[in-house]
C-alpha cells in the first residue's frame, strides 16, 4: 500500500490537532510548576484559543469535498457542519465547567484536557470514513467522559453515574464492535463507502451481515438513548456535573446521529428483507417519544426532567432518520435531522447552562421548587430560560419550532404521517413539563431565600447567547436550512 | 406598509415600555395604543369595501424552500377583527389603570405582544405565518392569566395553554400536508392560502379516513378549541374566571375570534365538500353549546363565571351561523363575532370595575346595587340588553341574521337555538335582578358609606362600548357594508373559492 499524505490532509484534521495541542499546554504548565494548579481563567483562555484555531481550520475547509489519509477520513458537508456544532458546544461547556462548583477544582486543568480530548474523539467520529476509526473515536470521547463524570466534586450521585455510564457504555461498545466484526467478516472491509455499496445486496442475502448491521445499530441506539436502551440516560445526566451533562447531551448525541445518518445513507432501509426491522424501528421511535415525555412528566429534579426530554428529542430525530432512510425524498429527512441536531444542541446546552448557573453547591440538584420566584430576582436568567424552554416545546418563532417543522414535514412527505402524529402527541405532553419551570419562575412567590449566587459573567453571557441564537436561527431559518441542505446533498 | 406597521408597531411599543420609567408606563401605553388605533383607522381610507379581493398586500419570502413567505393582506372578513383588536387595547389599558398592581411594566409588555400576535393572526395570508402568530398569542395570554390572575390561576393557565397547543399542533401537521399537496398539484411548494384555495383535495362521503375529511377535522379541532365549541370548551371558564379583567376582555373579545375567523378563512373555503357533509355536526354542536352554555350560566354563583359560560353560548350562535353556509348565516356569524367582542368585553370590564371596589364576585353577596350605583347599573343594563339581543342593540342584529340563515339550512336546530335566546334572557336578567335590585345585600351594607358608583375614567372606558352597541344595533349597514363583498364571495363561490390580490 502506497502511503502518501499531502499537506492538505493535515490541514483538514487541523481542528483536532489544534484542540489536542492547546489542551496539552495548561497541563504542561502545571507539570512544570510542580503540580500547582494555575488560575482557572488562564486555562480557559488556552481552551478558547484551541477552539478558535480549530474553528478557523473548520471554517476554512467549509465546502471542501474530499477524503484524507487514504480515504480513512471524509470531509464533506455533514462533517464540517457537525464539526462546528461540536466546537460550539465544547466552548460553551468549558465555560460552564470553569464556573461550576462541581468541576472547577484543583483539577480544572485535567478536566479541561479531558473535555478537549473528548471533543477530539467526537470530531474523529464525525470525520470517520471507516468503522474502526469510528469506534476509536467513540471510545476516545467515552473514556474521557467516564473520567470527567467521576472527577466531579459531588460525592454521591456522580460516582454512581460514572460507573453506570462506564458499564453500559462498554456494553454498547462491545455490541458495536461485535457488529463490526460480523460486517468485516462478510464485506471484507470496514471502509464505509465499500460497506454502503455492499449493504443493499448483502442485507438481502446474508444473515450474518444482517445480524452485524443490527448490532451496530443497537450500539448507536444506546449512545443516543433510544428506547429500550435509554434507561442509563436519566441517571447519568443527573449524576454528572451539569456542565458535563450539557456537553454529553449535545456533543455525543450530535456526532452519533451524524454517524447514524451516514449509515442510513446506505439505503439499508429500502431493502425488502430489512422492512420488518424498519417497522420495529418505527415502533421504537414512538416508544422513545412516549417514554421520554411521560418520564419527564413525572420528574422532580430538573436535570432528570431535561434528561428524559432529551430522550424524547432523540425520538423526534429518529423520525427524521427513518424518513431519510426509506428512500424517495430522503434529502428532506436528512436535512431535517441535521437542522434538528443544531437546534437541539443550542437549546439543550442553554437549558442545562441555566441550571448550572443556579446551582450553589457541587451537589445541588435543582427541583422546580427551587425556581420559584426567580423572575423577580434574576429576570434575565428567567427570560433566557423561558425562551429556551419554549423552544424545546416547539413554540414559534423559535428554532425548536422549525426543527420540528422540518422533521415532521419530512415524515409527512415520506408517508410517515402516523409518526408525525405521534411526535405531535409527544409535543403536547411536553408542554406541561416545559411550562412548569416557567410557571414557577414567573407565577409563584419565592418560598426560601436562595443562596446569593456569585457573579459568573461568562456563563451568563453564554446562556444569553444561546437564548439569542434560539430566536435568531428561528427567525432566519432559511439561510441555516440552506447550509444544511447543501451539507447533506452529497451524501443523500 | 400599513399592515406591517399595525403588526410590528406594538412590538416596538413593548420595547419602549421595557425601558420607560415606572411612572410613565401607563400614560405612555395609553398614548401609544391610541396612536395604534388611529393608525388602524387609516384602514377606512385605504380599504375598498366594494371589492372582494385581498388588499394592502405585502409579500416577502421567508423560508422559500418550503414556499413559506411573509404574506399579509386584508379583506372584508378580517377588516373588522383587526379594528376590534386595535380598538380594545387603549380601552383595556385605561380600564386596568387601577386594577393591576404588580409588575405594571411586564403587564403592558404582554398587552402589546398580544396585540402584535392577534393582528398578525388576522392579516396573515400564509399558513405558517398564521400558525406562528396563532401560537405566539398563547404566550402573553399565558403570562397574563398566570401572573396577574386569581387563586387558581396556575391550573387555569396551564390548562389553557395545553388545550390550545394540542389543537394547533394537529393543524400544523395538516398545514404541512397541504404544503406538499401544493407541490404535487401546482408544481411549486407554497404555504400561501391563495394557493391552498386552488387545491383539489380528494373527498369521499360516508368515510372518515380520506384526505379532505382528515384535514378538515385537523383544522376544525384547532379552531373549535379556540372558539371554544361545546365538548372542548372546558378551558374557557377556568381561564376567564382566573384571568385579570384585561386578560378576560382580550381573551373573550379577540382571542376567541381567532377560532371563528379560522373557520371562515381556512375550513369553509378550503374543504368545501367536507364542510358541506359535516355541517350538521357543527350546527348540532353549536346548538348544544348555546343551550348548555345558557343552562350552566344560569346556575353560576360567580358573576364572572356566568359571563364566561355566556361566551360559550354566544360563540355557539356564531358557529351555527357559519355552518348554515348561506349569506345570512355567515354575515350574522361575522357580525356576532364583533357583537360578542363588544358586549362580553364590556361585561368583563363592568364585572372588574365592581370587583375592584367590593372584592367579591358572588352574586349572592350583592343586591340593591342599583340604589347606590345608578350609573353603573345603567351601563350594566345596556350591555346586558346587547348580550341578550334586545332589538335596537347590536346583539339583536347578529342573532337575527344567524337565525335567519340557520332557518334556511335546518329548521330543527333553529328551533332549539331560539330556545337558547330565551334562556339567555333568563340567566342574564335573573343575575341582574339579584345583583342590582331587591333588598340591600351583604356588600351594599358593608360598604355603606363608600361610593360604589363608577367614576369619570370608568365612564370614558364604557362610553365607546355603549355607543357601539347602539350604533351597531341601529345602523348595521355602516358595518356590514365593509365586509359584504368578501362574505358574499366566500359563500357564493365556496366550492371553487378564489381570492385574488388587489393590485
Amino acid at each position: 500500500m502506497q502511503i502518501d499524505f499531502s499537506i492538505i490532509d493535515f490541514m483538514l484534521v487541523g481542528p483536532a490537532v489544534a484542540l489536542f495541542f492547546f489542551s496539552c499546554v495548561p497541563l504542561l504548565i502545571k507539570v512544570l510548576r510542580g503540580n500547582v494548579e494555575q488560575n482557572s481563567f488562564a486555562t480557559l483562555i488556552y481552551a478558547y484559543m484551541g477552539i478558535v484555531v480549530a474553528a478557523g481550520f473548520a471554517i476554512s475547509m467549509l465546502g471542501t469535498e474530499r477524503t484524507a489519509f487514504d480515504g480513512a477520513l471524509v470531509f464533506d458537508g455533514i462533517s464540517s457542519f457537525t464539526t462546528l456544532i461540536v466546537l460550539l458546544v465544547t466552548g460553551v461547556a468549558l465555560t460552564f465547567s470553569r464556573d461550576s462548583f462541581s468541576t472547577n477544582s484543583r483539577q480544572f486543568t485535567e478536566a479541561m484536557f479531558l473535555t478537549m480530548n473528548a471533543a477530539v474523539g467526537m470530531l474523529t467520529v464525525v470525520w470517520s470514513n471507516d468503522l474502526i476509526i469510528t469506534f476509536v473515536g467513540i471510545e476516545l470521547f467515552s473514556l474521557c467522559l467516564y473520567i470527567l463524570i467521576a472527577m466531579s466534586l459531588e460525592e454521591r450521585l456522580s460516582k454512581e453515574a460514572a460507573f453506570k455510564y462506564f458499564i453500559l457504555g462498554s456494553f454498547a461498545s462491545a455490541l458495536m464492535l461485535y457488529g463490526i466484526s460480523f460486517i468485516y467478516g462478510t464485506v471484507g472491509s470496514t471502509y464505509l463507502p465499500d460497506l454502503l455499496q455492499a449493504t443493499p445486496s448483502l442485507l438481502a442475502t446474508n444473515r450474518l451481515f444482517l445480524l452485524g448491521f443490527i448490532l451496530l445499530l443497537t450500539g448507536v441506539a444506546f449512545k443516543i438513548a433510544v428506547f429500550p436502551f435509554h434507561s442509563w440516560a436519566p441517571d447519568v445526566y443527573q449524576g454528572a456535573p451539569t456542565p458535563l451533562t450539557a456537553f454529553m447531551a449535545t456533543g455525543v448525541k450530535a456526532v452519533t446521529l451524524a454517524f447514524l445518518l451516514r449509515l442510513v445513507a446506505s439505503q439499508a432501509f429500502t431493502v425488502e428483507r430489512f422492512w420488518p426491522f424498519v417497522d420495529v424501528l418505527q415502533w421504537l421511535t414512538v416508544m422513545t417519544i412516549l417514554v421520554g415525555n411521560i418520564g419527564a412528566f413525572r420528574q422532580k429534579s430538573l436535570k432528570r426532567m431535561l434528561a428524559y426530554s432529551s430522550i424524547a428529542h432523540s425520538g423526534y430525530i429518529m423520525i427524521g432518520i427513518i424518513a431519510a432512510g426509506i428512500g424517495g425524498a430522503s434529502m428532506l429527512g436528512a436535512s431535517g435531522v441535521m437542522f434538528y441536531i443544531l437546534s437541539y444542541s443550542i437549546m439543550t446546552i442553554g437549558a442545562f447552562g441555566v441550571l448550572h448557573l443556579l446551582e450553589s453547591r457541587a451537589d445541588s440538584d435543582l427541583t422546580v421548587e427551587d425556581l420559584k420566584g426567580l423572575a423577580s430576582e434574576k429576570p434575565w436568567i428567567a427570560l433566557a430560560m423561558t425562551i429556551l424552554l419554549l423552544s424545546l416545546t416547539g413554540i414559534p418563532p423559535t428554532v425548536g419550532f422549525f426543527g420540528k417543522f422540518f422533521i415532521f414535514s419530512a415524515a409527512i412527505k415520506q408517508g410517515l404521517t402516523w409518526l408525525a402524529v405521534w411526535g405531535v402527541v409527544g409535543s403536547v405532553i411536553s408542554v406541561y413539563y416545559y411550562l412548569r419551570p416557567v410557571v414557577a419562575m414567573y407565577m409563584e412567590t419565592p418560598v426560601l431565600r436562595r443562596d446569593t449566587l456569585g457573579l459568573r459573567p461568562l456563563s451568563y453571557f453564554a446562556i444569553s447567547f444561546m437564548a439569542l441564537l434560539v430566536l435568531l436561527v428561528g427567525l432566519a431559518a432559511e439561510p441555516f436550512y440552506q447550509v444544511v441542505l447543501t451539507s447533506v446533498a452529497k451524501v443523500f | 406598509m400599513l399592515l406591517s406597521l399595525l403588526i410590528f408597531l406594538p412590538l416596538f411599543f413593548a420595547f419602549v415600555v421595557a425601558i420607560l420609567p415606572e411612572k410613565a408606563i401607563r400614560p405612555a401605553s395609553l398614548a401609544m395604543s391610541l396612536f395604534h388605533f388611529l393608525l388602524a383607522c387609516v384602514l377606512f381610507y385605504r380599504f375598498d369595501p366594494h371589492k372582494a379581493t385581498l388588499q394592502l398586500v405585502e409579500r416577502a419570502p421567508w423560508v422559500p424552500t418550503f414556499g413559506i413567505s411573509y404574506f399579509v393582506g386584508i379583506d372584508g372578513i378580517s377588516f373588522w377583527l383587526v379594528l376590534l383588536s386595535a380598538f380594545l387595547t387603549p380601552l383595556v389599558v385605561l380600564g386596568s389603570w387601577t386594577a393591576i398592581h404588580k409588575s405594571i411594566r411586564a403587564f403592558h409588555i404582554c398587552l402589546f405582544l398580544l396585540l402584535t400576535s392577534t393582528i398578525g393572526t388576522f392579516v396573515a395570508m400564509d399558513a405558517i405565518l398564521f400558525y406562528v402568530f396563532f401560537e405566539t398569542s398563547l404566550i402573553p395570554m399565558y403570562f397574563m392569566v398566570g401572573v396577574w390572575g386569581g387563586t387558581r390561576r396556575l391550573y387555569a393557565t396551564t390548562k389553557f395553554f395545553i388545550y390550545t397547543m394540542a389543537g394547533s399542533l394537529f393543524m400544523l401537521v395538516a398545514i404541512v400536508a397541504l404544503i406538499f399537496m401544493t407541490q404535487d398539484q401546482l408544481g411549486e411548494m407554497s404555504a400561501s392560502l391563495l394557493d391552498f384555495y386552488k387545491l383539489q383535495i380528494p373527498f369521499v362521503a360516508n368515510s372518515f379516513m380520506n384526505t379532505q375529511t382528515l384535514l378538515f377535522f385537523a383544522f376544525s379541532l384547532a379552531f373549535a378549541i379556540k372558539v371554544p365549541m361545546f365538548p372542548v370548551h372546558t378551558w374557557l371558564p377556568d381561564a376567564h374566571v382566573e384571568a385579570p379583567t384585561p386578560g378576560s376582555v382580550i381573551l373573550a373579545a379577540v382571542m376567541l375570534k381567532m377560532g371563528t375567523y379560522g373557520f371562515m378563512r381556512f375550513v369553509l373555503p378550503m374543504f368545501p365538500a367536507a364542510t358541506e357533509y359535516w355541517a350538521w355536526l357543527f350546527m348540532l354542536l353549536g346548538v348544544v353549546g348555546i343551550i348548555y352554555g345558557a343552562l350552566v350560566a344560569m346556575v353560576q354563583p360567580d358573576v364572572k363565571k356566568l359571563v364566561a359560560y355566556s361566551s360559550v353560548s354566544h360563540m355557539g350562535y356564531v358557529m351555527l351561523g357559519l355552518f348554515a353556509l348561506n349569506v345570512y348565516g355567515s354575515t350574522g356569524g361575522l357580525y356576532q363575532m364583533l357583537n360578542h367582542g363588544v358586549s362580553t368585553g364590556a361585561l368583563f370590564l363592568l364585572v372588574g370595575m365592581i370587583y375592584e371596589k367590593t372584592h367579591s364576585r358572588q352574586i349572592s353577596d350583592y343586591g340593591g346595587l342599583a340604589r347606590v350605583a345608578p350609573i353603573y347599573t345603567i351601563a350594566f343594563l345596556i350591555v346586558t340588553f346587547s348580550s341578550i339581543a334586545v332589538p335596537l342593540t347590536n346583539g339583536f342584529v347578529g342573532e337575527f341574521l344567524i337565525l335567519l340563515g340557520s332557518f334556511q339550512a335546518n329548521r330543527v336546530f333553529t328551533l332549539f337555538a331560539v330556545l337558547g335566546v330565551i334562556l339567555g334572557a333568563v340567566y342574564m336578567l335573573w343575575a341582574v335582578k339579584r345583583v342590582f335590585f331587591g333588598g340591600d345585600g351583604k356588600l351594599v351594607t358593608e360598604h355603606a358609606g363608600e361610593d360604589l358608583d363608577i367614576g369619570a375614567r370608568e365612564m370614558i372606558v364604557l362610553a365607546p362600548f355603549v355607543i357601539l352597541i347602539f350604533w351597531m344595533g341601529l345602523f348595521p349597514n355602516d358595518f356590514l357594508n365593509w365586509s359584504k363583498a368578501s362574505v358574499n364571495n366566500l359563500i357564493e363561490n365556496r366550492t371553487h373559492y378564489e381570492l385574488t390580490i388587489e393590485e
